[in-house]
C-alpha cells in the first residue's frame, strides 16, 4: 500500500465503510464522501518536494536517501532546487553564523504551507560544534523547525523515519475545520 | 539598442551546483565571465580552535568532519600526525587496514565526485550509478566502526578494532520476497574482506558504465575539453596538489613519493594528465578508482594471510582491553587516566601530510607538552584549489562556472574548516 | 633525519649562515626561524636556486604563543586539596597595549619542492608591534594569497604588499581575531532571528564557556631522550 493512494484511511473515511479500498468505493458508488481536509492533507503528504539545502556532511546522508537504495521518489518526495517550488526545507548540516541570514532568506522564499525538518545534531542544537564561535547553536534560532532528526549524521533510514513523522504530522492538521 | 554595461552576479551560497556553501560574486560582461570572487567561510566552525580545547583523542571526530567525503583519510593524517610527535608506528597489520581503508575512501570520494560533477553539467544517470557503489562501501564503513560516514576508526597506534568476522545481512522486514533478499546477501555470507573482495571484482565492471556513458560522450566533451586550463607551472604556483596537479601532468603522489604506512610495500600507478583541463582531471580521477580498486585487492590478499594486533599495547595513549581492565589494577588505572584525561604529548611540532583523494590534507600540529594540541592547522588541499577558481573561470562562460566547480572537487568542510 | 635531509641542511646552512637559525625537530623535519626582514629574499632564494627549489608552498599559518606552556591545572601542588570536575577558565583580558610580547605571534610556512621532493619549514615571529605585521609573499608564491588572507582573518596579521588583504572565513563584519589564545571559545555574540524586526540579528552570547577536561602538563621520562627521534626514522 502506498503512502500517496486513494485508501479509505487517507481519506479519513469511518472504519465501518464496506469497501476499505477508495478506487474500490469510486468503482461501486462513482464518487467519493470526505473531507475537504482530509482531501487537502492526502494531495500535500503524497508530495512532499523538499528543497535541497545542504549544508554540511548531513547532505551526503540525504542524497544517500534520495539516491538509489532508499529512492525518496516512490514517496513522492523529489528535491527541488528552488525554494518557489518546495514545501519543506530538510537543513542538513551545520549552521554558521555566516550563513544564517541566508537560511532564512531562502525559509522567506518558500511558498506556504512550508515545514522545516532539522537533520543532524548539528542543526539541532550545534552538536559537536556547540561550544563554537561561529555556530548557530540550533537552526531553531532561525527559523520554525517542525520535525528533528537526531543523528550525526542520522542515517538515511533516519531520515526517511523522520519525513514520513512529518507525513503523519501533515495528516493531523486542519486547514479548513479548526 | 541599449549597451550592454558590465553587471554583477552573485552565485550562491545556495545553489544545487555550488556543492554545498559557495558564494560566487561575478562580474560578467554578457555571458563572459571578466572577474570572480570567491567567497568562502559560510561553513567556518572553528575546528582548529575546538581541536586547540579537546584532548588530543576528542578531535578525531572533528576530522572525519572535515572534508566529509573522504572521512579516514582525514583522520589518517591526524593520527600520523600523533604518532610521529609520539614516535610511534602503529602494528603492520593496522597500516595494512588503514592503506585499505584509505582506498575505499578515494573511491567513495571519487564516486561523489563523479556523480555531483555529472549530475552539475547533464548526466542524472551516473548518480544512480554511483550511489548504488557508495552504498556498499558505506556498508564497509559501517562494519567496522558502526557508522556510515564519520567512523573514528583510526587511532593513534593502530585502529579501533579488528576487521568483523561477519558482514551484517539484510533481514526481511516483509515487504520483499525471500529471492530478493536472497540476492541482496549473496556476497554478505562471509567476512568484510569476502564482501569486498566481492565488490573489487565487480567494480571495475562498473567503472567501465561511467565511461561509457561519459568519456567518448560528444556532450560531456564539449562541456569539459579546454575548460578551466592549468599549466604545471600555474599549478604549482598556485598550489595544487593531487588529481588537479596531475592534471596538468606533474607526476606527483605522495604515496609514491614520500610513502607513508606499506604504500611502499604495493604495487599501484600513477595516473598524469596531459592537457589540464576538466576533461583531463575527469580521466585522471577514473584511472585512480581503478589503481585503488587494485591496491584494495593487495590489502584483502595480505590481510587474509597475516593476522595479528592491530593496536599497540602501549596503554599510556590506547586503551587496555575490557578483559584485561577487569582483572588488572594497572589497566584500569590506565583507562581511566586514559578517559578523563587523556595523554600528554611531548613538546615539538610536526607536519604529518597523506595523499587525500582531493590533494595533499596535512595536519600541522604544536605541542607544549599539554594533554591538548596548542595549535592545529589543517591544511586542507580545497583551500588552495578554490583559490585559484578566479584564475580558471575568467574568460569562460557563466555555465562553465559549474563545470570548474565540479573539477575542483571541492567540499566546504574542510575549506572553510 | 635521513640523509637527503642532511643535506638539504648543509646547503641551507652554507647558503643562508645566519640568517637562518636552526630549530631542533624530534620527527625528523626541517625547521628554521629567521627575521622577517629576509623573509621575502629568502622566500625567492628558496624558490628559484638550484638543489633548493621549493616550487610549491603548501601552506601558510598563524601561531599565538600568548599561552604556551601554561597549564589550567596544576597537579604538582593541589594534590592536597583535591580537585574540582572541570577547571575554572580564567578571564585572559585582550591585549589593550601598543605592543605585543616579541614571540607572541609567529607565521610558519611550509614549503615543498615538488621537483626535488623535500619539504622545510619556515617560522617569522613578529615582534613586539601592534597589530603584528610580516610582508607577504604573494609575489613569490601565488598560492600565498589567500592562506594569508586566512592568517590576517583568525590572527590579525598583517601583511605588507598584500593585494587584496580582507576577512575570508569569518561571518561579514566580524569583529575580533578568533584564534587568539584571548578570543574565547564561545565568541562574543551569537545570532538569532527576530520576529519583530523581520531579520537576523546579533546578540551577546547566551551561554557559558565549559571546560570538560582541563589542560594539564606532564612530563614523560620516555620522550626525555633521542626516542622518538629513532622511531620516526623508522
Amino acid at each position: 500500500m502506498g503512502l500517496g493512494e486513494l485508501t479509505a484511511q487517507n481519506l479519513g473515511l469511518p472504519d465501518n465503510e464496506p469497501a476499505a479500498d477508495g478506487s474500490d468505493i469510486l468503482q461501486k458508488r462513482g464518487f467519493v464522501v470526505t473531507g475537504i481536509d482530509n482531501v487537502i492533507n492526502w494531495a500535500r503528504t503524497g508530495s512532499l518536494w523538499p528543497m535541497s539545502f545542504g549544508l554540511a556532511c548531513c547532505a551526503i546522508e540525504m542524497m544517500h536517501t534520495g539516491a538509489s537504495r532508499y529512492d525518496l521518489d516512490r514517496f513522492g518526495i523529489l528535491f527541488r532546487p528552488s525554494p518557489r517550488q518546495s514545501d519543506v526545507m530538510i537543513v542538513a548540516g551545520t549552521l554558521t553564523n555566516k550563513m544564517a541570514p541566508a537560511l532564512r532568506k531562502v525559509y522567506d522564499q518558500m511558498a506556504e504551507p512550508k515545514w522545516v525538518v532539522s537533520m543532524g545534531s548539528c542543526a539541532n542544537g550545534g552538536g559537536y560544534y556547540h561550544y563554537s564561535y561561529s555556530v548557530v547553536r540550533g537552526c531553531d534560532r532561525i527559523v520554525p523547525v517542525d520535525i528533528y532528526i537526531p543523528g550525526c549524521p542520522p542515517t538515511a533510514e533516519a531520515l526517511l523515519y523522520g519525513l514520513l513523522q512529518l507525513q503523519e504530522k501533515i495528516r493531523r492538521t486542519n486547514t479548513i475545520a479548526r | 539598442m541599449a549597451e550592454f554595461q558590465n553587471y554583477t552576479m552573485n552565485f550562491g551560497p545556495q545553489h544545487p551546483a555550488a556543492h554545498g556553501v559557495l558564494r560566487l560574486v561575478l562580474e560578467m560582461n554578457g555571458e563572459v565571465i571578466q572577474d570572480a570572487d570567491p567567497h568562502i567561510g559560510l561553513l567556518h566552525r572553528g575546528t582548529e580552535k575546538l581541536a586547540e580545547n579537546k584532548p588530543y583523542n576528542h578531535s578525531i571526530g572533528y576530522m572525519d568532519r572535515l572534508d566529509y567525503v573522504s572521512m579516514m583519510c582525514n583522520e589518517h593524517s591526524y593520527v600520523l600526525a600523533i604518532e610521529k610527535l609520539l614516535g610511534v608506528r602503529p602494528p603492520i597489520r593496522a597500516q595494512y587496514i588503514r592503506v585499505m581503508f584509505d582506498e575505499i575512501t578515494r573511491i567513495l570520494n571519487h564516486l561523489l565526485w563523479l556523480a555531483t560533477h555529472g549530475l552539475d553539467i547533464g548526466a542524472m544517470a551516473l548518480f544512480l550509478f554511483c550511489f548504488r557503489e557508495r552504498e556498499d562501501l558505506v556498508d564497509c564503513y559501517e562494519a567496522v566502526s558502526g557508522t556510515r560516514m564519520h567512523a573514528t576508526y583510526y587511532r593513534p597506534g593502530g585502529v579501533y578494532r579488528d576487521l568483523p568476522d561477519r558482514m551484517p545481512r539484510h533481514q526481511n522486514a516483509g515487504n520483499r520476497s525471500d529471492k530478493d533478499i536472497k540476492r541482496l546477501n549473496e556476497d554478505r555470507q562471509g567476512s568484510l574482506l569476502d564482501f569486498l573482495e566481492a565488490f573489487t571484482n565487480r567494480f571495475p565492471g562498473h567503472v567501465d558504465e561511467y565511461e561509457t556513458l561519459l568519456t567518448d560522450n560528444r556532450i560531456w566533451k564539449q562541456r569539459t575539453v579546454n575548460i578551466g586550463v592549468v599549466s604545471p607551472e600555474r599549478a604549482k604556483q598556485l598550489g595544487f596538489t593531487g588529481p588537479m596537479l596531475r592534471g596538468s601532468g606533474v607526476e606527483w603522489d605522495l604515496r609514491k613519493k614520500q610513502p607513508y604506512e606499506v604504500y611502499a610495500n604495493l604495487d599501484f600507478d600513477i595516473p598524469v594528465g596531459v592537457n589540464g583541463d576538466c576533461y583531463d582531471r575527469y580521466l585522471v580521477r577514473i584511472e585512480e578508482m581503478r589503481q585503488s580498486n587494485n591496491i584494495i585487492k593487495q590489502c584483502i590478499t595480505w590481510l587474509r594471510d597475516n593476522p595479528g594486533p592491530v593496536m599497540l599495547d602501549d596503554h599510556k595513549f590506547t586503551p587496555p582491553s575490557r578483559v584485561e581492565m577487569k582483572d588488572d589494577m594497572e589497566s584500569l588505572i590506565h583507562h581511566f587516566k586514559l578517559f578523563t584525561e587523556g595523554y600528554c604529548i611531548p613538546a615539538g611540532e610536526a607536519y604529518a601530510a597523506v595523499e587525500h583523494p582531493k590533494g595533499e590534507f596535512g595536519i600541522y600540529m604544536v605541542s607544549d607538552g599539554a594533554n591538548k594540541p596548542y595549535r592545529v592547522k589543517i591544511r586542507s588541499p580545497g583551500f588552495a584549489h578554490i583559490s585559484a577558481m578566479k584564475e580558471m573561470v575568467v574568460g569562460h562562460m557563466l555555465a562553465d562556472v559549474v563545470a570548474v566547480i565540479g573539477t575542483v572537487d571541492i567540499v566546504f568542510g574542510d575549506i572553510d574548516r | 633525519m635521513n640523509k637527503r635531509y642532511q643535506a638539504l641542511a648543509a646547503r641551507v646552512l652554507s647558503r643562508f649562515g645566519d640568517q637562518l637559525t636552526r630549530v631542533e625537530s624530534t620527527c625528523g623535519e626541517l625547521t628554521y626561524e629567521l627575521a622577517r626582514e629576509d623573509l621575502v629574499a629568502t622566500a625567492q632564494a628558496l624558490r628559484n636556486e638550484d638543489g633548493l627549489q621549493f616550487d610549491t608552498l603548501i601552506d601558510l599559518c598563524g601561531i599565538d604563543y600568548l599561552t604556551w606552556g601554561q597549564a589550567e591545572w596544576q597537579t604538582k601542588d593541589a594534590t592536597g586539596t583535591g580537585f574540582s570536575r572541570a577547571a575554572q577558565r580564567e578571564t585572559v583580558l585582550p591585549e589593550i597595549s601598543d605592543t605585543f610580547e616579541p614571540r607572541r605571534f609567529a607565521v610558519v610556512y611550509h614549503l615543498t619542492s615538488v621537483s626535488r621532493n623535500h619539504r622545510i619549514r619556515l617560522r617569522v615571529f613578529t615582534g613586539p608591534d601592534n597589530p603584528p605585521i610580516v610582508p607577504s609573499i604573494v609575489e613569490v608564491w601565488n598560492s600565498a594569497n589567500w592562506y594569508e588572507r586566512e592568517a590576517f582573518d583568525l590572527f590579525g596579521i598583517l601583511f605588507e604588499g598584500h593585494p587584496d588583504l580582507r576577512r575570508i572565513l569569518t561571518d561579514y563584519g566580524f569583529i575580533g581575531y578568533p584564534f587568539r589564545k584571548d578570543f574565547p571559545l564561545i565568541g562574543n555574540v551569537e545570532v538569532k532571528y527576530d520576529l519583530t524586526e523581520g531579520r537576523v540579528v546579533y546578540q551577546p552570547v547566551s551561554i557559558e564557556p565549559r571546560t570538560l577536561v582541563p589542560r594539564i602538563i606532564r612530563d614523560d621520562s620516555r620522550y626525555a631522550s633521542g626516542q622518538a627521534d629513532e622511531a620516526a626514522d623508522g
